[in-house]
């Protein structure tokens, strides 16, 4: 069975001799960076690789590595020149990377089919299959423009649908980074239209423009902590969904007198995600939050009284 | 450890750079690190086969028939051992480069960084700048995604324990067919072994390991399998009439077939396929949709909402 492996010094070492070949006179500085390890862990590496070589092992076989200037070269080192190559995994990694990337561009983008290519080709060439499909939920457009703006440190009018709100609004920001949490992507931003640091989920974002910043007062980029607010649930039943909902990490059958703390930015979004689960869940404390939810359900089921 | 790995990658020069196999003796002769009893330069040996296959090394042995009591002999054949390069245009290894760097922590990340360096190992320089109007992407790895692709490229059946709806555990074993990401989550599908049928995980709902069949080419694939056709399409849909507040409810608006206005609501009818979803859609909006008809889905939402004040009074 093909095991992932912690990393180990022969396959450093393997890996070490194309990299300096391919790169004649790099600093040890860089070969540290780009091995993740330090001066004195590379200075070891090279130290050992200067003993290997075809057998006789004079100097005639052996590699012929100087590093004493700070600066790598090696010599003698023919037959290890070229990249291993990739394993299955690597290989995996690859190509799944190379399908988000395509998925992340729209088909017009001069990327797009080379991308598409290199798939096939590599998928076809080691047995390892592509994803039949890769959903992003994000336009492309949107991310590449968020993006920009990120790089410029441009501002950007956006449309952002609220779904706790359950309205569609124009904000003026100023995104910063793009933010992965519980699956989806954020892009955390300075929102002019209310003053502070803001998360915008990027699948709710329908349009954006960018805007001439010089109209804007300068920002400080240093993030507010948003303020959350905690409360605790019990499940009724379907806790799966509620794990899940919540992002609880429950990984066991519950009993129905457990009480799960949680946490979430807004109200509104609590009180919208009780009801509509259908009571599989509901909230303990605080117990202003149980009256909130009470009254709304009693708002809608008013409607059909 | 740093005479090991010198003994190691000598080894490896040795057996690659020799054009015919070379027999136990020899390399015990010639390659410096060998040394001791025949019989401890037997144990390293073996310890250091393994070690290398472990690595992705394949090792050749040759002279194995019986018929011949030739000594068995080894090498390491230069196209299993080194990237074949020569089909790849330098844009290309940028996207590759890239590709590897989508992921951040966990699973994958470990490979991509190996990937990635043996990348750079090759005599061109990569530029990811100049791969044109690609931006980055940061993406949280998914778990278990390396083990599903490797378990499909070698046909291995995958065991694993997997949470049920109640996050009962459960052990399913499964020949992996195809695999798809779908809205922020990884799926994977195949034919459950003690089910019969295929089936579509989540690889987040899995816990603990997945654990590969030692043994490879244990299935086949069907040809056109489409995975995620048992997942996404199905059924008959059903319809709903709603009234909905002007200005609200976009996300109900989204699957009207039809719209009628009345004074402060809309009446629109909606086609729906799973009743679940759309029951959670309509609480969601609370005293924005009014449930028209049918009846029964009137009454599912009345008791419902009776259910949540009482549970919240």
């Amino acid at each position: 069975m093909v095991k992932r492996i912690t990393d180990n010094q022969v396959e450093r070492l393997l890996d070490l001799v194309p990299y300096l070949t391919s790169k004649p006179g790099v600093s040890l500085e860089q070969v540290a960076k780009d091995f993740k390890t330090n001066k004195a862990g590379i200075i070891d590496d090279l130290n050992t690789l200067w003993m290997c070589g075809l057998p006789g092992y004079t100097p005639l076989e052996l590699i012929d590595l100087s590093f004493d200037t700070g600066f790598v070269s090696i010599r003698n080192a023919e037959i290890l020149s070229k990249p291993r190559k990739l394993t299955i995994h690597e290989l995996a990694a690859v190509i799944v990377g190379l399908s988000i990337l395509r998925e992340s561009i729209s088909p017009e983008n001069s990327s797009y089919i080379p991308l598409q290519e290199l798939i096939s080709r590599l998928s076809a060439s080691s047995k390892v299959p592509a994803p039949i499909k890769v959903v992003t939920a994000i336009a492309p457009e949107i991310r590449s423009s968020v993006e920009k703006a990120i790089r410029e440190k441009s501002a950007l009018d956006i449309l952002y649908f609220s779904v706790a709100k359950d309205v569609e609004s124009k904000r003026l920001i100023t995104p910063i980074r793009f933010v992965v949490s519980d699956n989806h992507e954020y892009v955390e931003s300075f929102c002019h239209s209310s003053d502070g640091y803001r998360m915008f989920r990027l699948d709710r974002i329908s349009k954006v423009d960018i805007v001439d910043e010089s109209l804007l007062p300068k920002l400080e980029h240093t993030l507010d902590n948003f303020e959350k607010i905690s409360f605790a649930i019990k499940i009724n039943f379907d806790s799966r969904k509620v794990s899940e909902t919540f992002n609880l990490g429950v990984q066991f059958p519950v009993s129905l007198d457990h009480s799960f703390d949680c946490s979430a930015f807004n109200e509104e979004w609590i009180i919208r995600t009780i009801c509509s689960l259908n009571d599989a869940a509901s909230v303990k404390e605080p117990a202003a939050l149980r009256a909130h939810i009470a009254l709304r359900a009693q708002k809608a089921l008013n409607t059909y009284l | 450890m740093s005479r090991k790995s010198e003994r190691l990658v000598n080894l490896v020069i040795a057996l690659l750079a020799t054009k015919r196999s070379l027999t136990k003796s020899e390399i015990f002769r010639t390659i410096e690190g060998y040394e001791g009893s025949n019989e401890s330069m037997e144990r390293m040996f073996e310890r250091d086969k393994d070690e290398l296959r472990a690595l992705g090394i394949n090792i050749e042995v040759s002279g194995l028939d019986p018929l011949f009591d030739d000594e068995v002999g080894y090498k390491i054949r230069p196209e299993d051992f080194s990237m074949d390069t020569k089909g790849f245009s330098t844009t290309e290894i940028a996207y590759m480069s890239l590709a590897v760097q989508v992921w951040k922590d966990v699973s994958l990340d470990e490979v991509s960084q190996k990937a990635l360096r043996k990348l750079s190992g090759l005599s061109i320089p990569i530029d990811v700048s100049e791969v044109p109007a690609v931006a980055p992407l940061v993406l949280s790895a998914p778990k278990y995604l390396s083990e599903v692709i490797g378990g499909i490229a070698e046909r291995r059946s995958a065991t694993f324990s997997y949470f049920d709806a109640n996050l009962d555990l459960n052990i399913r074993k499964v020949n992996i067919y195809s695999y798809f990401s779908h809205k922020g989550f990884w799926y994977f599908s195949g034919f459950d072994l003690d089910k019969s049928d295929i089936r579509t995980f989540r690889c987040d709902r899995i816990a603990g390991e997945i654990e590969l069949s030692s043994k490879s080419g244990t299935y086949e694939v069907p040809n056109n399998f489409n995975g995620h056709a048992s997942f996404t399409e199905s059924e008959t849909k059903q319809r709903l009439v709603l009234n909905v507040r002007k200005g609200r409810c976009s996300q109900l608006r989204i699957l009207a077939v039809s719209s009628v206005s009345l004074e402060d609501f809309d009446q629109i009818e909606i086609e729906y396929v799973i009743e679940e979803e759309i029951i959670a859609l309509v609480l969601w909006h609370l005293d924005d949709v009014e449930i028209v008809s049918p009846d029964y889905m009137r009454e599912k939402i009345v008791a419902s909402l009776k259910d949540l004040i009482k549970n919240h009074g």
